[in-house]
């Protein structure tokens, strides 16, 4: 390696930085100018542009941005920015992408977001693209109100007229048979006896529960006292049971009284009266109590009123 | 405008060989295929992107084999110096002097070896990443949707470190021009320098331009596989 003595450009260093200087930040300008969602990320950078919220119980935020987090998001969200538009915010939607505002407050017919989730499912523009779960034709009308009511962060919802109702989106949990096999083990082996005895009587509660319902009213006069004590063994797992015109008797208030998951029970038509009644009090998670056409009487039934618990047919007990 | 009465002024067949086609014809392809790339992700068209991404890969591949078998100046030995050698270039820089080089100098070495990292990590990401739409890279079926998204975010983050290592070449390379009056885009269209600018002890071996083609022709195959 060998040295030459010194520099013999053109230009001097500071003045050649200075040029550098110059031709990035005129470069830098024309991004941002071709680029609006660039500019806007450098003036939020710099400080010089604030980023708008949405108010919680606004048209966007209960309407507009559901559909967006539900439509859009999955590829104009934090992860991916497709054409470098988000749609994940009220500021990122109204910022736009990389052809600059796809949302022109006021202007529906004008706002490239809504040309493209009106576009025919053929067509390569069309948003949601092909594969993905489309807007409903109700969903296309709220964001279309919305943009018509000039796309703002704090309309209420009672403020857009016309806004086809809400519809509430219910998800069930997915089932696990193993798990729902392990948590009914204990209880199976009684659950299939009884069964075997009682055919339909005892059910489970849900698909995925150990949760159990006896329905003894379509035995009618044959269900007796012994039949109810023969349950007993299912006693911490028997939610709801309905003994409406069954034989059971006061005989029955201790084996009633043993059932400490019991929430529901149909009493009417037998003949029980306040000795059941008063073993009840004992199941503190009891919550509905139908007496209709039995003996029990209003002051014993007072406590478990007093208790919370919901009485049905007492109009005419004494 | 400064002038330096040390430095000879070029005379016509004053001129040394320095580079050989393969590396500047990388070089140059490499720019073209970037440049590509870019516009073809930006404007959506996906296939072309695919295509400009794969040869930018077989040209990777082309140039680490070409930089432990090619021509002296080619060659990572020559001009992958450790840090301290670095720093000291950056200095004498500083200082106004200018140390002579037949291929790249240290820092330039140091910039080389930048961005044949990034461009490689950045075909190694398209090969896994998806647009969200239609496309996914040749690869990205091996790998769960999770995968192929960190993927390409990953890809987006890697094209603005290109960027910036796109800025300061070109940056140093106007220094190197307009402060110091020594043209290295000249000799990367040519391959030759002004024997001024070369060290009078620079042995430079030309590796045969048939060990280029094979290398080539082995890196686009390789490409192809990962394709087809």
């Amino acid at each position: 390696m060998s040295l030459e003595p010194r520099a013999s450009g053109y230009l001097s260093a500071p003045l050649y930085l200075a040029c550098v200087v110059l031709v990035t930040g005129a470069g830098l300008a024309t991004a941002m100018a071709l680029r609006p969602a660039f500019a806007h990320r450098v003036l939020e950078l710099v400080g010089l542009e604030a980023m708008p919220q949405a108010t919680p119980n606004s048209f966007y935020a209960t309407r507009v941005g559901p559909l967006f987090a539900q439509h859009c998001t999955s590829c104009h969200g934090e992860t991916r920015q497709k054409a470098e538009l988000r749609l994940d915010s009220y500021a990122f939607a109204l910022r736009g992408g990389r052809h600059g505002a796809v949302i022109v407050p006021g202007k529906p017919a004008a706002s490239e977001l809504m040309t493209r989730i009106t576009l025919p499912a053929g067509d390569d523009r069309a948003m949601p693209p092909e594969g993905k779960t489309p807007l409903s034709p109700d969903d296309v009308t709220v964001i279309r109100l919305w943009i018509a009511a000039g796309a703002s962060p704090t309309t209420p919802p009672s403020a857009i007229k016309g806004a086809p109702r809400l519809v509430a989106e219910v998800k069930f949990p997915e089932l696990d048979p193993a798990a729902t096999r392990r948590l009914r083990a204990p209880l199976a082996g009684d659950v299939e006896r009884l069964s075997a005895r009682y055919p339909g009587l005892v059910v489970y509660e849900a698909r995925n529960s150990a949760d159990l319902e006896l329905d003894a009213a379509s035995r009618g006069a044959a269900f007796t006292d012994a039949d109810l004590k023969a349950f007993l063994p299912l006693r911490s797992h028997i939610l709801r049971i309905d003994l409406s015109g069954t034989a059971i008797t006061d005989a029955s208030a201790e084996t009633l009284a043993q059932m400490t998951a019991l929430k529901t029970l149909r009493l009417a038509n037998t003949k029980t009266g306040d000795e059941t009644i008063a073993a009840l009090a004992r199941l503190k998670s009891l919550r509905s109590l139908t007496v209709t056409g039995t003996r029990a009487t209003k002051p014993a039934l007072a406590p478990l009123s007093k208790a919370g618990v919901a009485i049905h047919g007492d109009d005419n007990a004494d | 405008m400064q002038t330096d009465p040390a430095v000879p002024t070029p005379v016509a067949g004053e001129q040394v060989r320095v580079w050989d086609a393969p590396t500047r014809l990388f070089h140059w392809s490499i720019v073209a295929l970037v440049f590509v790339s870019w516009l073809s992700a930006d404007q959506g068209y996906m296939t072309v992107h695919l295509w400009s991404g794969l040869s930018l890969l077989a040209l990777l591949l082309f140039r680490l084999g070409w930089g432990l078998m090619g021509s002296t100046t080619a060659r990572f030995g020559d001009f992958l110096h450790p840090p301290r050698k670095v720093l000291a270039y950056l200095k004498t820089q500083a200082r106004g002097a200018s140390p002579l080089h037949a291929g790249h100098n240290p820092a330039g070495g140091l910039m080389v070896m930048a961005l044949l990292a990034v461009l490689l990590a950045q075909v190694l990401t398209g090969l896994f990443a998806n647009d969200g739409l239609k496309f996914s890279g040749p690869l990205a079926l091996f790998v769960s949707d999770d995968a192929s998204d960190q993927s390409t975010r990953i890809h987006g983050i890697i094209f603005n470190i290109i960027l910036a290592l796109v800025w300061l070449h070109v940056v140093a390379v106007g220094f190197h021009h307009f402060v110091k009056g020594d043209n290295l885009v000249g000799p990367m269209v040519s391959g030759k320098k002004h024997r001024s600018r070369v060290p009078e002890s620079a042995n430079i071996i030309f590796a045969h331009p048939a060990l280029a083609l094979g290398l080539l022709l082995a890196s686009a195959a390789v490409a192809a596989w990962i394709l087809f």
